[in-house]
Order: structure tokens, then C-alpha cells, then sequence
């Protein structure tokens, strides 16, 4: 059996970290989350990183293609069609959902100050915690700009705007495809679950200041009930990082 | 926010758009207007005209500014393939005001826009009448400062998306027949394609030492008069590595993005399987954009055949193409680079 450890995960990492935490869980991989402190290490921003008793993987599609390899694979019984279904998701979701998420994590002031620094910097050593989280927040802001901040967008409050639109777009889509459905292939969960519960519940749990995405989300139930229904069976004690 | 306006039309060559052509953007300094007697070029449009439209109301036609076709003969050596526009309401053909420069350089294939390709593709597969039109400063005169845009009526809609709304809102539209289920499909496919392979093309353009140097840079630059071709091409390489960077591609190499560009065609060949079109019997704007892409890539010679070589590999999506191309676009009328004979 394979056992690895994990380092604990920054910004934008605490959804990998949820997303592979449950991946994991589906796949059966026998993974152990530590705290390792690295994180001088882990501030170039490489993580999360999986490492084993041979070999140092990072970056999230290696992860999960070194999982698949090892034969933890979420995946067996789906068809070409829904493997190919599964990436055009993932990228959906990076596209359309992950800047509005950053933005409420890193960007949005409220937020950031009271809930998301003070939580980064109490698990990070100082002085650490004085220079990381800011450096996640520009890094945030920037990836925003850089990809969605094009003409005719020329305001961040338009920029803004128009992220927030297209996540609650991308919520609605997802919740029409998962319609009635306990997973979004079947009966058994598989990558694309992990994927969007790896986005959703740090979303649907973490109490926020602003929440305007979050109240949408609320508002799509069988988005929640998929939600709640991995976190009773596979998360039983906790929440976790949520 | 510091975003760039885009360079100023610094040489008295250059076209220049008249008022009315616009709507909103203003795009910095602009030349003075060439004379009467001013040398001109005479571009030969790909133009698509179709009797009996009843689209847009008025009877208009829509015109479509986009990248020339390849078959464009340029006199003047390599171009930018963004071309710029006269005044709106004049005749559109022969009014590229800008003389041709002499150029030292070998003809080079320039990287033709998928972006006009598939808008083209989009609104042909909607049977709406359009004339293509190319210009030399069509970037400037576009509302977002992307290419290709439509001027319909009174009206300048730009980039594929907010055509395929403005179609729509217009009665126009692909994919009415499909469920939700099936459009949030669709919507997740389009993601992928400009996930995987825009990315891929903006990579290989821009952070390719090879074709940077080779074909890029001197395409980029060609308009305009030294040093100033040097110094905006590379600021945009700054700009589109700085992208890159952004969103994780930095450190990528070749074959990684090579590799990416492998598994985004081999879902699009899974998901198209024996079928015609994407979504059964009928093409979708999913349809247009994933042939706009492959089109470009399969017809487009860089410096080396990897990208190709990767499509070629699955036999339905070049099918695909072919099958799109000979009913939108060769049937028509229109002459064009096949992709069999690249």
C-alpha cells in the first residue's frame, strides 16, 4: 500500500486539499494529512505536494494521474465519453467558478481580514504569517486581472461583476447536470465529485462576511444536498479545513 | 486599473477609421487621414453573399471584419492579419488605406485567427448572409479591441461570444433543440477547447523561442516602422508570458502543452465518437468553435508539424473539419486551403 504524506496546503489549495482529501476517500488511498512544517519550502507556491517513499509530485493533475497509476482510480467505471466529460467539467470549473472563489477568499476585503488571514496565519510560523498572506492576495488579484480584466472591462468593480456572474452561470449549470443524481456518473462518486466538492464546500461551509455567492449556492438544493451528503459519509468527524 | 490602450496608429499610413465606425472604445492617438490620392492596396475580401435574407431587419448585410484569408496575395510581403476599416457605410471593398510596405522577409505562413474562422463558421451554420471584410485597423475599431467583430445595421458586436447573444436575441440561434442537461454539456466543452487549445495556440505563438523568432516576432512588427515593430513585440510576448505565469503555464514546456493539447482532441474525439456533429444531427456553436480551432491549427505551417501531427492522430475530428468545410465553406463558392493539401 502507498502512503504518503501530505503538506499542509495554501491559498487557493485549500480547495485542492479538500478536492484530493476526497478524491482519496472515494479511491480508497491510504493517504495521511500531516502538518509538515516546510513551508519556507512550500512558499515558492508549489503546493499541495504528495510526497512517497520514492518520488515528489506536485501540481494537481499529476497528483491525481500518479493516484491513478498507483491504481487508486475513482474512475474505473465510467465510460470514454464521461472521461471526456469530466475534463470539459474541470475546465468549466476553472474557468468560470475558480476566479469568483478566489475573490471571495483573497480579494474581497471583508473576508480576507476576518476570516481567511487570520486562519492562514495562525497555521503558518512567523514571521511567515506576516508576508504569506498578503503575497496569496496580490497572487489572487493578479490571476484575476491577467485572465478576466480584458477590454471592455476596464474597472475592477465591472471585472468583479462579471467573475461573480459567470460562477453563479457555472452553479446553475452544474446543478442542472447533476439534477436528481446522487454523484454526476451513477451511483459511485468519481474525479469530477471530488473536483466540484473540492470547490463547493469550502464555499457552502465557511461563514463569511459577504456571501453572495455562497447565498446562491444555498439556493441550489441538490448542489447542498450533494454537498452534505459526501461530507456525512466520507468526512464523518469534522468538517475539516471548511 | 493600468490596463494598456492599445499602441496609437503612429504612422500616417495607417487607415483611418471615421466616426461612426465606432461604438465606445476611444483607442488613443491616431494618425491624420490619408489623402485623396494616397496609394491603396486593394485587399481581396473573402466575401460570402447569399440572395434572399431576411436578416438583420432593414436588409442589411452584416459585415464581418476579420483576419484576411490566406489566399489574400499580399504585395507588400507578410502582414498582420488584423487589417483595418474604412468608414462605416462606404463601400466596404478596396478601401485598405494602407500602402503596402516593402519587405526584405521570405513570404511567411502567418498564424491565421481562429477566432474569424469560427465566428464565420458560426454564422453560416445559422444561414445568415455576411461579406467578409478585411482591414487594416480592424482591432482598433472593435468595441473590445479583439477581432473579429460584425457591424450590422447600426450596430458593432465583437468576439464569439457576444455574437453567438446577439444572434440570439435576434431569433437566431443553434443550440434551442438541446435540454439543460445538453447546454450545460456544451457550455463545459466550449470551456475546454478555450482552456486547452487557445492556451496551447497563445503558448506556441508567444513562449516558442523557435516560432517567436522565426514567424511571430516579424508578424507582430510588421506594420510598423523600426524600432517601434521590436519594442511592441515584445511587449506583448512580456504580456502573454506574464498571462501564462498567471495561470500556471509558466514553467510548462513544449511537450507538456503538447501533451494537454493531445488529451483536450482526444476528449473531443471520444465525445464526437461516430457522430456527425457534436450534439447528433445538428452543428452548435460548440460545432463552430472546436472547427474554427482545428481548422487553424491543421492549416497553419509553424515551424514544426507537432500540433498538427497531434490532431491528424484522430481521424473522426479531421473528418470533422473536412465535413464542416465542405458544407459551409467550399459549397458557398469560396475558394480556400483545404486541409487535405496541408
Amino acid at each position: 500500500s502507498c502512503s504518503a504524506r501530505w503538506h499542509r496546503a495554501l491559498s487557493l489549495n485549500v480547495l485542492l486539499q479538500t478536492l484530493f482529501q476526497a478524491y482519496a476517500k472515494f479511491s480508497g488511498a491510504p493517504l495521511k494529512v500531516s502538518v509538515v512544517d516546510n513551508t519556507w519550502r512550500g512558499s515558492r507556491g508549489d503546493v499541495p505536494i504528495l510526497t512517497t517513499e520514492d518520488n515528489i509530485v506536485s501540481q494537481p493533475a499529476k497528483i491525481l494521474n500518479f493516484l491513478r497509476k498507483q491504481k487508486y482510480n475513482a474512475d474505473y467505471e465510467l465510460s470514454a465519453k464521461q472521461g471526456a466529460d469530466t475534463l470539459a467539467y474541470i475546465a468549466l470549473l476553472e474557468e468560470k467558478l475558480l476566479p469568483a472563489v478566489l475573490h471571495t477568499f483573497w480579494v474581497e476585503s471583508d473576508n480576507y481580514f476576518t476570516v481567511t488571514k487570520p486562519w492562514f496565519a495562525s497555521r503558518i510560523p512567523f514571521p511567515l504569517s506576516l508576508i504569506l498572506p498578503g503575497r496569496m492576495s496580490k497572487g489572487a488579484l493578479n490571476r484575476i486581472i491577467l485572465t478576466r480584466g480584458e477590454p471592455p472591462l476596464y474597472h475592477l468593480r465591472e471585472v468583479e461583476a462579471q467573475i461573480y456572474r459567470d460562477a453563479k452561470e457555472c452553479l446553475n449549470l452544474l446543478s442542472n447536470r447533476l439534477g436528481t443524481s446522487q454523484f454526476f456518473f451513477g451511483d459511485s462518486p468519481s474525479t469530477l465529485d471530488a473536483y466540484v466538492f473540492g470547490f463547493l464546500a469550502p464555499l457552502y461551509k465557511v461563514r463569511f462576511p459577504k456571501v453572495q455567492l455562497q447565498e446562491h449556492l444555498k439556493q441550489l438544493s441538490n448542489l447542498c444536498r450533494f454537498c452534505d451528503d459526501i461530507l456525512n459519509s466520507y468526512f464523518r468527524l469534522s468538517v475539516g479545513d471548511g | 486599473m493600468g490596463y494598456r490602450t492599445p499602441p496609437g496608429a503612429l504612422s500616417p499610413r495607417a487607415a483611418l477609421p471615421q466616426a461612426g465606425a465606432r461604438s465606445g472604445r476611444d483607442a488613443g492617438p491616431r494618425a491624420p487621414p490619408t489623402e485623396p490620392g494616397a496609394r491603396r492596396r486593394k485587399c481581396s475580401p473573402a466575401a460570402v453573399r447569399r440572395a434572399g435574407s431576411s436578416w438583420p431587419a432593414g436588409g442589411h448585410l452584416a459585415r464581418l471584419a476579420a483576419a484576411p484569408a490566406p489566399w489574400c496575395a499580399a504585395p507588400g510581403g507578410p502582414r498582420r492579419p488584423e487589417l483595418g476599416l474604412g468608414a462605416a457605410g462606404e463601400h466596404a471593398e478596396g478601401r485598405a488605406e494602407r500602402a503596402p510596405r516593402a519587405c526584405a522577409q521570405p513570404p511567411c505562413l502567418w498564424w491565421r485567427k481562429p477566432s474569424s474562422r469560427r465566428s464565420q463558421a458560426f454564422l453560416q451554420m445559422c444561414n445568415l448572409p455576411i461579406k467578409v471584410v478585411c482591414r487594416a485597423n480592424a482591432e482598433y475599431m472593435s468595441p473590445s479591441g479583439k477581432v473579429p467583430f460584425i457591424h450590422v445595421g447600426n450596430q458593432v458586436v465583437s468576439e464569439l461570444g457576444p455574437i453567438v447573444q446577439f444572434v440570439k436575441a435576434k431569433g437566431h440561434s443553434l443550440s434551442d433543440g438541446l435540454d439543460e442537461v445538453q447546454k450545460a454539456e456544451m457550455k463545459a466543452y466550449m470551456e475546454l477547447v478555450n482552456n486547452m487549445l487557445l492556451t496551447a495556440e497563445l503558448y506556441l505563438q508567444w513562449c516558442d523561442e523557435a516560432t517567436v523568432g522565426e514567424i511571430t516576432h516579424a508578424r507582430y512588427g510588421s506594420p510598423y516602422p523600426w524600432p517601434l515593430n521590436h519594442i511592441l513585440a515584445y511587449q506583448k510576448q512580456w504580456e502573454v508570458k506574464r498571462k501564462m505565469k498567471a495561470i500556471g503555464w509558466g514553467n510548462k514546456t513544449l511537450d507538456q502543452v503538447l501533451e494537454d493539447v493531445d488529451q483536450c482532441c482526444q476528449a473531443l474525439s471520444q465525445r464526437l465518437g461516430t457522430q456527425p456533429y457534436f450534439f447528433n444531427k445538428q452543428p452548435t456553436e460548440l460545432d463552430a468553435l472546436v472547427f474554427g480551432h482545428l481548422y487553424t491549427i491543421l492549416t497553419t505551417q509553424l515551424t514544426n508539424d507537432e500540433l498538427s501531427e497531434k490532431v491528424k492522430n484522430y481521424s473522426n475530428l479531421l473528418a470533422f473539419c473536412r465535413r464542416i468545410e465542405q458544407h459551409y465553406f467550399e459549397d458557398r463558392g469560396k475558394g480556400s486551403s483545404s486541409i487535405r493539401s496541408s
